[in-house]
């Protein structure tokens, strides 16, 4: 088991035919992720990698029914129509890989989802990966045999760089992965900490979750709230970026676009306190991800966790 | 990207939202073609303007003279004066606030109301909106009445926030606030003042960040998230930032070559970190020969020690060529990939630059 997708996960790809659409493609089908159809309009007909390209969604769900996930990859512009075509198609899964999308639009698609309830992932999101089973989007593009190795740990990333990152210490440490999620670090996202975090507290295999956060929003806050609201009860090692940033100005905006510097609620210590207060081991460097899961887990759960 | 308060009102008036009657000074020798009493206002982004001298009220026109000499000569927290701002004093007679931003707990957009304006705005009620359906005129009227707005001034303030809303959106803000909205003697609703930010990803999508932290140590990260974590580990082991910028999304060449030379070219750097973590699908090899090319063009030629930890596509050609070129020209660079920790290579940066009394 793993969350979001599976070896069952049927992707449709929107702006296949463009740069980014057409490399995520590529790397999908290597990693044996079933890519079954492709829109862009004007284009329908053609052929991208073997894979059959239509002018609207619509159509390519009527071709091939068993489609349950969408990645787009349009230019930011066009992002919220796709996604609003998606949406009233039922696609159950839409990930969103595409940067530079503005809050407005975010706001519209998450709300129109949310009335559907359709679940959405990014904008901005460099894609999921359940190791062994499927991956969406540009994540891990490189040596992704290397960087993910199948496991029991869940992680959610606001970086896409931190979600490989995080993903190769874990992998070389012997620590296998259940499913690797980028967020996006945008202000507003479809899917956030919490979102998942449920999801992973019911799947199976899921023994513990790291989660990377930056300064701004109040994801990591809701977060925390969750974890102690909800009674999550598998451990939770975090890593939280942006400490420098509390000598800053407030308003200014760092790497991400939600990463914006504020005083209280959102700020690193807002953030970092509140963790700590639901029971999250906060890390202070990647490299203490490993030593706080070693630590911070029963030796049960430990065993399952390591496989050297 | 913030709007001054002028910037704000131009807004404000192209939406139909009632402003003072004023005009903009470019210069103090400048006429003030308005009536006296007035409030002269230097235009700056910092909200702190106020204490530090930014507005002042004056009562004639010789009094202005003298008052715009001193705008001009002011810095607010470090941001020249250059404009300012004279409006016709109005008879105020109550101040509400009025805002629409974005919530990232429920995700909607959020309209703020409260009846008293300045710092009344913490106690502020907040109503979110479904942007989907949109904010017709009668819910605004119920929202004014659910915060205790008085009857007789629902329906022209209903109309004025409306009119906010359709700049909210068209405009594409992340906050769009008027604070204070004056009620004035004669029963008028005027903007006192405006704060609005439009979104980056709208007016300036993909314009990299610099920000100056005043330190040593020249920072080029790849990615949001390394970028900030990286600066946090550099700090933790002494090392003093010289900047903040991040390069993400797969950039050419040239983007880090510019982005390169902009970071390096400060006087009195004492090393350099070139950093991110393992790449999706940035081309290493492409980002460091940007870094290379940039590196080329300074004078004099960097002699501090340059520490670089990247991974991803393509890093070992990328290993290959800057270690070459570092032995034809001298450079002192040292090169890592996912094998050593990112907060490794911070420690041996700081290390290097610093040695082991000059700290």
């Amino acid at each position: 088991m793993a969350i979001l997708i599976n070896k069952s996960t049927r992707v449709l790809i929107q702006g296949i035919t463009g740069k980014e659409g057409s490399r995520a493609a590529g790397e999908m089908l290597k990693y044996g992720t079933k890519v079954v159809a492709g829109v862009t309009p004007g284009k329908g007909g053609q052929k991208i990698l073997k894979i059959p390209v239509y002018d609207t969604v619509h159509e390519a769900i009527k071709k091939h029914k068993n489609i349950n996930a969408t990645l787009i990859t349009v230019p930011g512009p066009f992002v919220r129509d796709a996604a609003l075509e998606a949406i009233h198609a039922g696609i159950p899964l839409i990930n969103i890989l595409t940067e530079n999308v503005t809050t407005q639009d975010s706001a519209i698609i998450v709300q129109a989802a949310r009335d559907k309830n359709i679940r959405i992932v990014g904008p901005s999101s460099v894609g999921i990966m359940s190791p062994g089973e499927a991956k969406i989007g540009s994540i891990g593009s490189s040596d992704m045999q290397k960087i993910f190795t199948r496991g029991v740990v869940g992680v959610i990333s606001k970086s896409g760089g931190m979600s490989a990152e995080i993903s190769v210490i874990l992998s070389r440490a012997g620590i296998g992965q259940s499913t690797v999620v980028g967020i996006g670090g945008d202000q507003i996202i479809g899917s956030d900490f919490k979102d998942l975090l449920e999801l992973f507290q019911k799947d199976k295999r899921t023994k513990a979750v790291v989660i990377f956060g930056e300064i701004g929003g109040t994801y990591e806050e809701e977060a925390a709230d969750f974890i102690k609201k909800s009674g999550f009860t598998k451990p939770v090692v975090a890593v939280i970026a942006g400490k420098f940033s509390e000598t800053l100005d407030e308003g200014s905006t760092l790497g991400h676009a939600g990463a914006i510097v504020s005083k209280g609620r959102g700020s690193y210590t807002s953030k970092v306190n509140t963790l700590r207060r639901a029971g999250v081991y906060v890390a202070r460097t990647l490299e203490d991800i490993v030593p706080a899961l070693k630590h911070g887990m029963s030796k049960d759960i430990a065993r399952k966790i390591f496989k050297k | 990207m913030r709007l001054t308060e002028f910037e704000g009102k131009e807004l404000f008036n192209k939406y139909s939202i009632p402003i003072p009657k004023g005009i903009l000074i470019n210069n103090s020798s400048d006429k003030i073609t308005l009536s006296a009493p007035f409030v002269l206002k230097a235009q700056v982004l910092s909200g702190d303007r106020k204490y530090a001298g930014g507005i002042i009220f004056v009562n004639t026109k010789r009094a202005a003279k003298s008052a715009l000499k001193k705008l001009f000569h002011l810095k607010i927290k470090g941001e020249v004066v250059k404009r300012v701002l004279a409006e016709e004093k109005l008879n105020t007679s109550k101040e509400f606030y009025v805002s629409f931003s974005y919530d990232t707990s429920t995700k909607m957009p959020v309209l703020a109301l409260s009846t008293a304006g300045g710092t009344g705005a913490k106690k502020a009620k907040i109503f979110p909106i479904d942007i989907v359906k949109g904010l017709p005129q009668f819910v605004i009227r119920g929202y004014l009445k659910d915060a205790k707005f008085k009857s007789e001034d629902i329906s022209k303030l209903a109309g004025i926030i409306s009119n906010l809303w359709h700049l909210f959106i068209k405009e594409y803000a992340l906050l769009a606030e008027i604070n204070p909205l004056i009620k004035t003697k004669e029963g008028e609703f005027i903007a006192g003042d405006s704060k609005i930010i439009i979104d980056d990803a709208k007016v300036r999508a993909g314009e990299r960040r610099l920000i100056d932290l005043g330190g040593d140590i020249a920072i080029l990260a790849s990615g949001g998230g390394a970028s900030m974590l990286n600066i946090d580990a550099l700090a933790s082991y002494g090392g003093r930032p010289a900047n903040y910028t991040e390069y993400s999304g797969n950039p050419p060449a040239n983007v880090v070559r510019d982005l390169t030379y902009k970071v390096l070219s400060r006087r009195g750097l004492k090393g350099c970190w070139v950093v991110g973590g393992t790449a999706n699908f940035t081309d290493i090899y492409e980002t460091i020969k940007g870094f290379a090319e940039g590196l080329k063009m300074l004078k004099p030629k960097p002699k501090y020690p340059i520490v670089i930890r990247r991974d991803g596509p393509r890093q070992k050609e990328a290993k290959k060529m800057i270690l070459k070129l570092a032995e034809r020209e001298g450079y002192q660079i040292y090169f890592f990939d996912s094998e050593t920790p990112m907060a490794e290579t911070a420690k041996l940066i700081v290390k290097l630059a610093y040695g082991n009394s000059n700290k």
